[in-house]
């Protein structure tokens, strides 16, 4: 066969040789892709190594892994052994961060668009130039609009180093979706109440009950707290959860209170009246701890058990049995004080509720409560202290409108977002997004668009193409977390109950990263010596970053290696000791049932019920949450997991879909109350597991951009239908569970019967 | 010939590489209209003519439409042009035949020399072509073509062919396929 197809070649080439045309001269001025190397046999062994010193960021967790590296192939990873957090296990998610290494669809190389914004056409550039039209562009908007003429969307590790850049430049507006569309008004109104922000951080392995309000644990995977909820359920704990809908959590509760969506304030409100009422709180917590116990008394007083269990559409028989089962193990009871909080827009309230309960109960502090955690520090690294002609603190929006006192840091996105469609209070003009895609993050897309429009500039950097960098002028390829220094992570033992501990680890890359994809150090200082920063860059490179935030630890990069990337130390217990005394860092130094603070403010100083719109007739509430193998949109183009769980099945009651004609496995899209119908479709199931006054779909499916090709247009996009929000006056944060839709099967319209 | 064999898969190879100032410019497309004319495919020089001929800057033209196939298009990437995409079912870089195709360049004593590409790169595997015929590794060349480069050659092709609308990657593929099948 050979002889034949050399022959064939051979005829081929003859008349090109005869031609004389200059083919060698032509190919000698490339550079050559492959070189002369050392002759290596065939079946040459080849070892598999371990590499340590991973931290996962598949989702913010940040468990600690370790990966198989054959040559350099990442061919699997695992959880790192040395774990006291995650330990040997890794989630869906963080087995297939290789399939997010190696995705074909990953930015690989700058790129400039050529095209429009929004419908882009991409010409693959240098580094160099693309730094360099980044900052002329950035420097414009400076020089026209003082830094106050940018704003920064940002998330991840990976925006931390940029992020005091932009600080440095005195940029005011900056949002994370991490406070804005999810944490912020659990950090803030925890912090308002009790002078802590106690995260996620409770007992649940060591609790005698749990009360979960609207927390999926289960769907929303988060490695060792998934341990301590399942190891609480193990010990004996009594579950209870509230949900409209019969979660993963729920299908483990001793109770389930199917309770109305929008009422879960006034079912807390309920629960703290029949505790006074009966006189089974906390007394001795409460009377030594807690400021404005008397008014508190008096402003539940309505909230009878009749009154809240028609509130709340639940029987009330419940109400007494969950505050029995409360009060009767206080305080070694985990009140979970949540995660995600952005739903009606009177979320800050509904979270001082549920403060106000963990302290009636004294559950904290103690086992079972939400607990101190104490964990090691490491430290910052910041760019000089420069002098600005207009005080960032002062520019930033919220300051200048007089308005959200108790927000999180930052800048309200849609307050933002406002701006860059009016220019008023000021213009702002560039944009630089970094890790986010704020297509899916904030919602009314169509306002994000026209903000998107009115940019002189958009700077978007990402590990893989999402919504928003379709709307990038310049479009940087971020190392993964796979592969680049980085985040510090700190913790213990995850079962406080264990003898204590205290671990550090720091992020350090498993391989190399591919083709022209750089840490953020790298792109950061190159931009900053482009507009003439250079001599003040606190770090040279990624490797310097992580042993400046090491310092003041005594540990470096080659001693975490040294130590299989993780190191350990003994801890403290997070339990008070006999004779105690628990502090409170608040205005009056005691927990603030009553807050003066928000009574200045004019907002209640109490823990206040407000009540959320109603469906129209109809149409259903549509609540979301989360997939279990997925983190919103950023693995929706994860092969494995797409492979898993490729679209978001639409919960409908079981009894409405009977009437509605509708039945398992049916494909249907959704239109909202606004008429705004959702672009793709999605698969239907029923059930008797949701209330009939909503809907469930999980977050982050129906991706737009057809550069994911794994995640387009898979599922409805739950972000699209939320054309109406209600941003809260504490926070700016808007709540987005006011929704409503009705189901569109083939082509026609069917009303969801109340 | 096996000299000018591998001229014409260094010059394959750059045909499948992005479009650089360095190397792409009157003279590289002179060349592959005189390549066209010599094997008889003056319809596809035409096209090549044509299209230098209506638009004014090549360069930028070839490396956009470069970009949409093979880097980051929108709506999509057409066809990453990487073995492992089409060898393995799974829609991955760097793969376990990346692996294979590298340890075949090395045991014939050759290997990439930028280590952030992937090795099986179609213009890699091209330029690998044309190191083997120049050094007369005629067997060995025939192996890889059989073993490695057309199992995926054709998929990427079949992937690629419904986007052709672009003179240059039209005919660039015409010519590699004229260089990689078997005759008929």
């Amino acid at each position: 066969m050979a002889i034949n197809l050399t022959r064939r070649n051979f005829l081929k080439t003859a008349s090109i040789a005869a031609a004389g045309i200059p083919l060698s001269k032509v190919v000698a001025r490339a550079e050559t892709g492959i070189a002369k190397a050392p002759l290596i046999p065939p079946g040459s062994f080849k070892d598999t190594k371990t590499v340590t010193g991973g931290i996962c960021e598949m989702c913010f967790w940040r468990c600690q892994l370790v990966g198989k590296v054959r040559g350099d192939r990442l061919v699997k990873l695992e959880g790192n052994p040395k774990s006291i957090d995650n330990g040997q296990n890794l989630c869906a998610r963080g087995n297939s961060g290789i399939k997010l290494v190696y995705d074909p669809d990953r930015l690989k190389y700058p790129m400039k668009n050529i095209g429009k914004r929004g419908a882009p056409k991409w010409q693959k550039i240098s580094w160099d130039e693309a730094l360099n039209i980044c900052a002329d562009k950035l420097q414009a908007t400076i020089d026209k609009y003082g830094p106050k003429g940018i704003a920064v969307w940002y998330h991840g590790a990976s925006a931390h180093y940029p992020n005091a850049y932009f600080d440095y430049l005195g940029v005011p507006n900056k949002y994370e979706p991490a406070f804005y569309q999810c944490r912020g008004q659990t950090a803030m109104a925890m912090m308002q109440t009790l002078g802590f922000v106690p995260n996620e951080d409770v007992d649940m392995p060591n609790s005698k009950a749990m009360l979960l309000v609207g927390c999926h644990i289960g769907e929303n995977i988060h490695l060792s707290h998934v341990k301590n909820f399942l190891k609480g359920l193990e010990n004996g704990s009594k579950v209870v959860v509230v949900d409209p809908r019969f979660s993963a959590a729920a299908a483990k509760a001793h109770i389930w209170v199917q309770i109305k969506p929008g009422t879960d304030t006034a079912f807390l409100l309920g629960l703290m009246n029949y505790m006074f009422d009966k006189e089974i709180y906390n007394k001795t917590f409460a009377k030594k701890y807690c400021l404005g116990l008397k008014r508190l008394k008096k402003h539940v007083a309505e909230w009878t058990v009749e009154k809240t269990a028609a509130e709340c559409d639940i029987p009330a028989k419940q109400i007494v049995e969950v505050a029995e089962l409360l009060a009767k193990n206080a305080p070694n009871v985990s009140i979970h004080p949540g995660r995600h909080a952005a739903w009606y827009g009177n979320d800050f309230q509904r979270v001082r509720a549920n403060a106000c309960l963990t302290a009636i109960l004294g559950a904290m502090d103690c086992p079972g409560g939400i607990v101190r955690i104490k964990r090691m520090s490491s430290g910052h690294v910041h760019w000089p202290e420069v002098d600005h002609e207009e005080d960032p603190e002062e520019m930033a929006l919220a300051e200048v409108v007089e308005k959200y006192p108790f927000r999180p840091p930052g800048t309200p996105p849609e307050l933002m977002r406002d701006t860059m469609i009016s220019g008023k209070p000021y213009p702002i003009k560039s944009l630089v997004v970094w890790g986010t895609n704020s297509i899916k993050t904030m919602p009314r897309q169509e306002r994000t668009e026209k903000a998107l429009a009115n940019m002189d500039f958009i700077l978007v950097t990402d590990v893989t193409p999402t919504d928003i960098t379709m709307w990038a002028d310049i479009l940087l390829p971020e190392a993964s977390y796979l592969e680049r220094y980085g985040h510090v992570e700190k913790g213990t033992q995850w079962n406080q109950g264990d003898k204590p501990q205290q671990f550090l680890s720091a992020r350090m890359p498993l391989i190399d990263p591919m083709f022209e994809r750089k840490d953020p150090v790298w792109i950061i200082n190159e931009l900053a010596k482009r507009m003439g920063h250079g001599k003040d860059i606190p770090v040279r490179n990624q490797e310097e970053y992580v042993n400046h935030l090491l310092k003041e630890t005594g540990l470096t990069i080659a001693k975490l290696r040294k130590l299989d990337g993780i190191y350990i130390q003994p801890g403290e217990s997070p339990y008070l000791k006999k004779g105690e005394e628990p502090k409170f860092d608040t205005d009056s130094g005691k927990i603030e049932l009553y807050s003066e603070a928000m009574e200045d403010e004019d907002f209640p100083p109490l823990p206040t019920y407000t009540k959320t719109a109603e469906p129209p007739k109809g149409f259903a509430r549509m609540i979301y949450g989360r997939s279990p193998v997925h983190t919103f949109n950023r693995t929706a183009n994860n092969a494995w997991l797409a492979r898993e769980i490729p679209e978001n099945p639409l919960w409908i009651n079981d009894e409405s879909a009977k009437k509605m004609g509708l039945k398992d496995g049916d494909r249907v899209f959704l239109e909202n109350q606004d008429g705004k119908k959702s672009v793709s479709s999605t698969v239907v199931k029923t059930t008797p597991g949701i209330r009939k006054d909503c809907v469930f779909i999980a977050h982050g499916f129906g991706t737009f951009n057809p550069a994911m090709t794994v995640g387009f247009h898979k599922g409805i996009d739950d972000n699209s239908l939320n054309t109406k929000i209600n941003r809260e006056g504490e926070t700016g944060i808007s709540g987005m569970r006011i929704n409503f839709v009705r189901v569109i099967k083939d082509g026609k319209v069917i009303d969801i019967p109340a | 010939m096996s000299a000018t064999l591998a001229d014409i898969f260094s010059f394959l190879a750059l045909l499948m590489r992005y479009p650089e100032e360095s190397f792409f410019d009157d003279e590289f497309l002179d060349t592959l209209e005189d390549l066209l004319k010599s094997i008889d495919l003056q319809p596809y020089q035409q096209r090549i003519a044509y299209w230098r001929s209506k638009v004014a800057d090549q360069l930028l033209d070839a490396q956009v439409e470069y970009t949409r196939l093979f880097i980051n298009g929108a709506p999509h990437v057409i066809a990453p042009p990487y073995g492992s995409v089409y060898l393995e079912g799974e829609q991955s870089l760097q793969g376990k035949s990346t692996e294979t195709t590298r340890d075949f360049y090395r045991q014939y004593g050759f290997d990439i020399v930028n280590k952030a590409e992937p090795a099986d790169h179609i213009s890699l595997e091209l330029e690998f072509l044309s190191c083997l015929y120049r050094q007369e590794e005629i067997t060995a060349a025939e192996k890889f073509l059989h073993t490695f480069f057309l199992p995926w050659f054709e998929p990427f092709y079949q992937q690629l062919m419904p986007e052709l609308r672009h003179p240059l990657y039209e005919v660039s593929m015409q010519l590699i396929s004229f260089f990689v099948q078997e005759d008929q």
